[in-house]
């Protein structure tokens, strides 16, 4: 009897906790327990039919449903293609000054940041497909880009490489490359004598690796680095640049270009 | 495309069936007990002993048929919505191992529990619908395990799209059936069988039965056309 008055009260704290959670998946948990406690209700009460179809479909049925739901809605999806300083993979984390905006702006949202690396001519299709939220990764979007951009909140250079090839045999292993080059075959810089043009950071990394490279041409044309999201996620635009704009203008942006790039 | 005509025939029947039950429920409709009965007399009159099986899988089938056919709907609508969309084109993220092995260990457990509960549904508390929804969460810690595309190399769906609608309309047969010997629809004919024993309590096991298997399949293409379009596992 006791039991009961105790659980029957605790049924509105749970409920008020599960719906007071600002992570989905924290109040998802949160309903399931609610559940288990209603479902032990019923089994004091006599009806453990009642108790068993509450566990089932409560916990589970409704529950895997809430989670599969939420695993995109409830996370901020980002593709990116790893840029060196902005966005890359360092062991088992991600680092860099892209993450720590895209990180502040997922909790800023209260969503999970879920980043994904995929090569960087995928990142646009895959936005505005609507499979991702925002794009990143050192992106240096033109007109063209088909999709919403944020202001750039870093400038850069465009540089175009060219170089002679190089016999095979005289190629240095892709080791020097750090596994940024998702998107263009590390030795085609070597191979081929297309030119390939590269944003800053990744210009830095190149240079760095004893890439024989024989000309480089500076685009003269202003370019930066900014985000990209799906033309019709109009709100997620305005909700990013809002954020942008708040970092630029408390010095914040300043403080991680500095931590990360200075 | 080539077989949309079978699926609309498949509807089609399953529609005219129910509209069928509800004819013959109105034309003949059930005596109506005062509740006392249900708990004082289900033991004698239906062989079951748990008296809530007795209630909505004998005297209070026709409610339960309606659910089913609730459900029904609710699965042809994920389905037909979902099979819309191109599925999801990002890798799915990889779950760590500990999550894995545990997923992959709670399987056959749960496949135990759905069928004990579906089958002695009718001796103490469980039922069909409870036991197809532990199953199908089952399966769908497995995919967590394996891989959804594993799973769907072996159960395909349009199979399993084909088996939810033969189970549905076997079911709906099964209650019109006492038709055809002269009785009331949804009255049982089977045996009662000695109460207490499996073999007892007339059809309430084959519901129990029918209706796991539907259920399991139902969630499962529900929950399957989530993973594969929504989130991922």
């Amino acid at each position: 009897m006791i039991a009961r008055y105790a659980l029957l009260g605790l049924l509105p704290v749970v409920a008020v906790a599960a719906l007071s959670q600002r992570r989905r998946l924290a109040a998802i948990i949160g309903m399931g327990l609610f559940s288990i406690l209603l479902a032990v209700v019923y089994l004091l009460l006599h009806a453990p039919d009642v108790a068993l179809t509450e566990a089932t479909i409560g916990v589970a049925l409704v529950a895997a449903i809430y989670v599969l739901a939420i695993r995109r809605t409830g996370r901020l999806t980002v593709v990116a293609d790893e840029a060196p300083r902005l966005l890359s993979r360092e062991g088992d984390r991600i680092v860099g000054l892209e993450h720590e905006i895209l990180e502040g702006f997922a909790r800023h949202l209260g969503l999970d940041l879920s980043i994904q690396f995929v090569p960087y001519r995928d990142v646009a299709d895959l936005v505005s497909r609507g499979e991702a939220d925002i794009g990143a990764g050192g992106l240096v979007p033109d007109e063209n880009v088909g999709g919403l951009v944020t202001k750039a909140y870093l400038e850069t250079a465009l540089f175009t490489l060219g170089s002679t090839p190089t016999p095979a045999a005289s190629v240095p292993p892709a080791v020097h490359y750090e596994g940024y080059f998702d998107d263009l075959d590390p030795e085609a810089i070597y191979r081929s004598t297309d030119p390939v043009t590269l944003d800053l950071a990744r210009f830095l990394a190149v240079r760095r690796s004893d890439a024989p490279v024989d000309s480089i041409v500076r685009h003269p044309k202003q370019s930066g680095y900014a985000f990209l999201t799906s033309g019709r996620r109009r709100s997620l635009h305005a909700d990013l640049e809002a954020y942008l704009d708040g970092l630029r203008d408390s010095g914040r942006l300043d403080r991680l270009i500095r931590r990360f790039l200075g | 495309m080539k077989r949309r005509p079978f699926h609309a025939a498949v509807i089609g029947a399953a529609v005219c069936l129910a509209v069928l039950v509800l004819l013959a429920f109105h034309s003949a409709p059930p005596e109506y007990a005062p509740h006392t009965t249900f708990v004082e007399r289900p033991v004698e009159e239906t062989g079951a002993t748990n008296r809530v099986a007795s209630v909505y899988l004998n005297y209070r089938l026709y409610d339960s048929i309606l659910e089913i056919l609730v459900f029904f709907v609710a699965v042809l609508g994920v389905r037909y919505y979902l099979g819309r969309r191109e599925r999801a084109a990002l890798p799915s993220l990889a779950e760590s191992e500990v999550v894995r092995t545990s997923a992959a260990l709670l399987f056959p457990l749960a496949l135990l529990l759905g069928v004990y509960l579906a089958a002695l549904g009718h001796l103490s508390p469980g039922g069909g619908f409870g036991a197809g929804v532990i199953m199908a969460s089952g399966l769908l810690l497995t995919s967590i395990a394996v891989g959804i595309e594993s799973i769907e190399r072996r159960l395909r769906r349009a199979a399993l799209e084909r088996i939810e609608r033969a189970v549905l309309l076997v079911l709906l047969t099964m209650m019109l059936l006492p038709l055809l010997f002269g009785s009331a629809p949804f009255t049982d004919l089977l045996p009662k069988g000695r109460p207490g024993t499996v073999l007892s309590g007339g059809s309430i096991l084959l519901y129990n039965v029918l209706i796991a298997a539907k259920v399991l399949v139902g969630s499962w293409l529900v929950l399957g056309s989530f993973v594969r379009h929504r989130g991922e596992i």
